[in-house]
């Protein structure tokens, strides 16, 4: 077996002689590994296998039912009366707190007298067969149904806090939920109407069809006969929407994943660079000896396939653990900003470990191909001579530097194109070029900074700093290949910190403006982007006059779906707004003009987001489907708003009660009454409030929340940075320690000249604080380039918001020094094996 | 006398609900129509109910069985709620294929809730979703839709409404108010459509009504009844009920109507009629109930002596809930003679309580 002897002589054996860079390899690609892995499998749990609550026992139906605010109650009657053998399921969806556990979980209302005739065919899904026997307590508004996994026994009492009230109800019986996954409180329909004051109204009537005839046709037929508000839909449309929506979401945080991917890759090239070119004579030996150039060339590949092997074992176990996290923060995410979900489980299934092996081991070789091939491609003769390989890279930089230049303006172009099927495809597209173009102008910009910088760097710190940079600009392809990784970890945690810091600020102001009541009160259960209980409509009267408030603005939202998509409709009291409150309109019209359109009109004002999702601006017209009507509303503008990605549509409370006439609102904005202070006002509004579960909020603590919640989402972006940086941190170590393995003669020949061992270390850690200050000042170009990117192109594409660009100083400045330290920090380790090479025995080798 | 007298008690277990609320069938009740077609909500316990058996173009027989139901749950007046439950309505729908031997059923529970079940006598109503009678006069539409066949008749009365049992009330059992206020239109003219596996046929025959209202008329000692009705080609009907005890006997309260063809009404004692079943009987698979198949009916009185035979002997409901008891409930073939004459005629044939004992109430 001469070619594996070969493969093990050249290649295994100086990679077991030299453990720690071996790891460090092994470690960044199974970093990389790990970080895809978790994002995947935790992006899979919390927003793939997304379900939402409203499947969860909605059995086997063909369509459903839908009305903004409702379907009337009579539609039932009317279904149930039509000549086909239609199954009708009405049900009402709410959700409830088990304020013991604080667990929020789906309340349904099914209506279980029919269920219990049809045993047979289960239409609820719910295996009543265990609830007969309680139905005999069906009459009793306390009697509840629970799911096995709650943990609760026949007879039990729980407190249940639906919207603003609290109160006790009796388990009559439990039903299996699947462990959890179809956890719900089932009550009788007439229980759960009451329980949520929805008198009149269902939220939803599934429909099972007999299998003759197309489902077209029967979305026809029962449309013939149900008010024009409603909508006959898909069963399980809600879902699709919501997967449509979360997509988005999920593809940001992928291609966020695979940076850390692309900077692991760096450091396999680099490191199999280094190896070819420390291996020069040794494959010149082994070519004039006979091996072929395809030998050569797979042999090394063979060593980057052991990297990638090695780093994808490691980095599955590594990248399992990772996803638990990710999991609580993602999940965190999708339920303060786009829909009430409960994370499935965690499932490292064979295609997501093939998956990784592929991308573990693809990364690796397809990396390392261009320096294996560089190998294969040694001249026995040449390799015995030293010297030309780095011309041949000095030579190059020029070269690389006009593709550059190209790859810059194709950057540029890319990021002009608008989004492809809603994805910002284009932008991605253009990020990339970016990434590229940086890496080829790296060689030309090391060597300019070092040849612009060798010589004051030498006065400023003295020789070992000057020896420091002569040696980066002579080993110029490796340094260029470290500053390449290091600079676009470095970019990226800067573009996303400017993003996100820009963001936070819009935020920030926006809130200035939007915020403007003194005190805000919501119920205290439930609330979530797609969920809006409401409040005692007698509450909101006592409030209203209390002599401390001088004004209410009564907010209801609906969950509604536009096109195709999960959106908000809200409506909002024109005559508080006008006096107390500033909207920012994308017109640059004034509120008092803008509001002035919407009084008595058919007209709305939407959100950015919503505008930007669905293509329309002012003076377009709307159709929405509010009760049992649907009319044209007129977009009288458009407005900044960055409390909801859902996009939502706002309309006269006037104008909406006409159509939903139920005046209970989602939430009070209270204006203190001048003379009085909030603080009293809020201890006389907390009195009226007493035995009503309602949360009362500052101003300021209202602000505090939001700011918790944007943090909170964008923690997963921060620690995906983390770990792009972290891999390459690892990467400068692994490369000064190899560097210094090499130089150990030039080492070795300075100490003999009487150096000291503290001007060695002095000169590896001067190196790498060199490589570090590279990497920063071309990282932080790079980044803030493609901040302007994250935050012009491909936010406004995936998500519609107009942000302020603003450097976030604070932060920046912190990160990078952190990044900058560990940098410096990480020569520590090479400089100490530099200063314990005995230069006797290094001389004696030769 | 009902096969949903086991409703009633399976009700009854799932739904205990005070009867003391209620009114009692009573002696002297004073009988008006069309009130007294629709809902009696001071009374527990009421039901309607059509059977018939009809015949298409072609000569294909068919039987069927439509029948509504309505418990009394909860009188509570604070329950205002359209979903309130103060009724349940049950309803079963029983197609016989009696030549090609199929038999189809299904059972189906509701509450009133916003128009899905109810009696409704401004609209002429009495539905359970898209199973529904509506009067136009004197003259009714049957509409019942199932996944595997429909029944579309409209029947038309040829004698006005018969009041069973004696003094308005039929009686079964001792006390005051163990009775049922107890209306039937016995011969009823049905033309229509059946349709069964997408294939339609045009239909006519006989169908019966029979409509009773009561509050708690049961006994805990009864184990089980039969019960007939007949339509003789002389114009003439019967209706006929024994009910069994646990002990074996049979109950005094057994009784029955004979109806001329002028439509008067005969009472029927225990003493008058013998009803007794003879040999052959089916065994069920599905309940390991024995029903005797083969009946005979001697009436001293009216000269009257029949044997009973059915050409399906597979007619049981199994209900998949446990609302119901399991029974047989079938078209039958009537053949005898009344004095010299040969007599033969159509009836249904209900029988309950031969897997186990019905529970009668407590």
């Amino acid at each position: 077996m001469p070619r594996f002897s070969l493969f093990y002589r050249l290649i295994c054996r100086p990679l077991w002689a030299e453990p720690a860079r071996t790891a460090l390899a092994a470690l960044a690609i199974a970093l990389g590994v790990a970080v895809v892995l978790a994002i995947d499998l935790a992006g899979n749990a919390a927003t793939g296998s997304f379900h939402s609550s409203l499947e969860t026992l909605a059995g086997d139906n063909d369509l459903e039912i839908v009305a903004t605010g409702g379907v009337p109650e009579r539609v039932v009657g009317a279904l149930a009366a039509m000549p086909y053998a239609l199954r009708i399921s009405p049900r009402i969806d709410g959700y409830a707190v088990l304020t013991d556990t604080r667990q929020s979980v789906p309340l349904i209302g099914l209506d279980l007298v029919a269920n219990v005739s049809e045993l047979s065919t289960r239409p609820s899904g719910v295996d009543i067969a265990n609830l007969q026997d309680s139905l005999k307590y069906l009459s009793d508004y306390d009697t509840v149904w629970l799911g096995e996994s709650f943990k609760r026994g026949i007879g039990d009492r729980v407190p249940l806090l639906i919207n603003d009230h609290l109160a006790e109800y009796t388990v009559r019986g439990v039903f299996p939920d699947s462990n959890g996954s179809a956890a719900a409180i089932v009550m009788d329909i007439a229980t759960a109407q009451r329980a949520l004051g929805r008198l009149g109204t269902i939220d939803r009537v599934l429909v099972k069809i007999p299998q003759e005839m197309t489902l077209d046709t029967w979305q026809q037929r029962l449309s013939a006969i149900l008010p024009a508000g409603t909508e006959v839909r898909l069963a399980g449309t809600s879902t699709a929407e919501n997967r449509k929506m979360l997509a988005a979401f999920r593809w940001n945080l992928r291609l966020l994943s695979y940076i850390a991917l692309v900077v692991g890759a760096f450091l396999i090239y680099n490191t199999i660079s280094v190896s070819v070119v420390r291996r020069r004579a040794d494959i010149g030996i082994v070519r004039a000896l006979g091996a072929s150039r395809a030998a050569v060339l797979i042999a090394f590949l063979g060593e980057a396939f052991c990297f990638g092997l090695l780093g994808t074992v490691l980095g599955l176990p590594v990248g399992r653990l990772m996803a638990s996290v990710a999991i609580k923060l993602m999940s965190a995410t999708v339920e303060s900003l786009y829909v009430s979900s409960r994370p499935g489980p965690l499932d490292l299934d064979a295609g997501a470990v093939i998956l990784a092996f592929i991308i573990g081991i693809g990364v690796s070789v397809a990396s390392a191909y261009s320096p294996a091939r560089e190998a294969s491609l040694v001249a026995p003769v040449e390799a015995m001579a030293r010297g030309r390989r780095e011309y041949l890279a000095a030579v190059h930089k020029l070269r690389d530097l006009l593709w550059a230049f190209a790859l810059g303006f194709a950057a540029l172009a890319a990021s002009r194109a608008p989004a492809v099927g809603g994805k910002p495809l284009l932008g991605y597209l253009a990020t990339l070029l970016l990434i590229l173009a940086s890496a080829l102008a790296i060689p030309a910009f090391v060597a300019g900074a070092m040849h612009l910088a060798g010589r004051s760097l030498g006065k400023l710190f003295g020789v070992e700093a000057l020896l420091a940079s002569r040696s980066l600009s002579a080993s110029l392809r490796r340094t260029s290949v470290l500053v390449g990784a290091l600079s676009t970890a470095i970019a990226m945690m800067t573009a996303v910190g400017i993003m996100v810091g820009s963001f936070r600020q819009t935020v920030l102001l926006w809130m200035e403006d939007q915020l403007p009541a003194d005190l805000y009160m919501r119920p205290a259960g439930n609330v979530g982007p797609d969920r809006h209980p409401t409040i005692s409509t007698d509450l909101v009267e006592t409030i209203a006059h209390l002599p401390a408030v001088a004004a209410i603005d009564r907010l209801r939202e609906y969950e509604i779906s536009y096109d195709g998509m999960p959106a908000g409709l809200a409506s909002i009291e024109l005559n508080v707004l006008r006096s107390y409150h500033n909207v920012d309109f994308l017109s640059g019209r004034s509120t008092n003009a803008v509001l002035a359109d919407l009084r008595g009109q058919n007209a709305v004002i939407v959100s950015e987001p919503f505008a930007n999702k669905h293509q329309v601006r002012a003076g377009h017209s709307i159709t929405l489907s509010m009760g049992e009507t649907r009319s044209g509303f007129r977009i009288a503008d458009i407005y900044y708003d960055y409390s909801s990605e859902r996009g939502t549509i706002l309309i006269d409370r006037e104008t909406l009660l006409r159509y939903l006439p139920d005046p209970a609102p989602s939430n009070l904005a209270i204006y203190v009454a001048p003379g009085t202070s909030i603080a009293d006002a809020r201890a006389t509004i907390e009195h009226a409030a007493a035995g009503r579960r309602v949360l009362l909020f500052t101003n300021r603590d209202l602000r505090g929340e939001a700011l918790r919640i944007f943090d909170r989402t964008f923690a997963i972006t921060y620690a995906l940075e983390a770990v792009a940086v972290i891999i390459a941190v690892m990467g400068v170590a692994g490369s000064l320690l190899a560097l210094v393995i090499d130089r150990r003669r030039e080492l070795a020949l300075l100490r003999f000249l009487g150096a000291a061992s503290a001007q060695i270390r002095k000169l590896i850690v001067a190196e790498a604080a060199l490589l570090g200050m590279l990497a920063t000042a071309a990282g932080v170009a790079l980044g803030f380039t493609l901040s302007l990117i994250l935050v012009f192109v491909i936010n406004k594409q995936s998500f519609g918001w107009t942000i302020r660009f603003h450097w976030p100083v604070a932060v920046l400045v912190g990160a990078l020094s952190v990044v900058y330290l560990a940098t410096v920090l990480a020569g520590l380790y090479p400089a100490n094996v530099a200063v314990r090479l005995r230069p006797i025995e290094v001389v004696h080798e030769e | 006398m009902r096969n949903s007298l086991a409703f009633l008690t399976g009700l009854l277990l799932l739904f205990p609900v005070s009867s003391q609320e209620f009114r009692l069938a009573l002696p002297g009740y004073h009988y008006e129509f069309p009130r007294d077609h629709f809902s009696h909500p001071d009374f527990q316990t009421e039901w309607w109910y059509y059977t018939g058996n009809v015949r298409a173009a072609g000569g294909h027989r068919f039987g069927f069985e439509l029948t509504f139901f309505r418990q009394a749950l909860d009188r509570n007046p604070s329950k205002t709620s359209v979903w309130d439950v103060r009724d349940l309505y049950l309803a079963h729908l029983a197609l016989s294929d009696l030549d090609a031997r199929g038999f189809y059923y299904a059972e189906r529970l509701n509450r009133s809730g916003p128009g899905i079940a109810g009696v409704r006598q401004n609209d002429g109503r009495i539905w359970n979703g898209n199973w529904r009678i509506d009067w136009k006069g004197n003259e009714q539409t049957l509409q019942a839709i199932d996944n595997r066949f429909t029944i579309e008749l409209d029947l038309r009365a040829e004698k006005p409404p018969i009041i069973h049992g004696e003094n308005g009330v039929s009686q079964k059992a001792d006390g005051p108010g163990r009775a049922s206020h107890y209306i039937s239109l016995t011969r009823l003219a049905a033309k229509g459509q059946i349709t069964l596996g997408g294939k339609p046929f045009e239909v006519s025959g006989l169908a019966w009504m029979d409509h009773e209202f009561f509050t708690h008329q049961l006994d805990a000692d009864q184990a089980g009844w039969d019960w007939l009705s007949v339509q003789l080609e002389d114009d003439t009907e019967l209706m006929l009920f024994r009910i069994r005890r646990k002990d074996g006997s049979i109950d005094p309260y057994s009784s029955g109507t004979f109806i001329d063809a002028q439509g008067r009404s005969m009472h029927l004692r225990d003493s008058d009629f013998v009803l007794r079943p003879l040999n052959d009987r089916w065994k069920s698979k599905a309940t390991n109930a024995d029903y005797p198949i083969h009946w005979r009916i001697t009436i001293p009185k009216l000269r009257m002596d029949f044997e009973i035979q059915t050409s399906l002997p597979s007619q049981e409901l199994t209900g998949g809930s446990r609302l119901a008891p399991n029974y047989w409930e079938g078209s039958v073939q009537i053949n005898g003679r009344k004095g010299e004459a040969p007599l033969a005629g159509v009836g249904y044939l209900e029988m309950t309580g031969y897997d186990r004992p019905v529970e009668m109430g407590r």
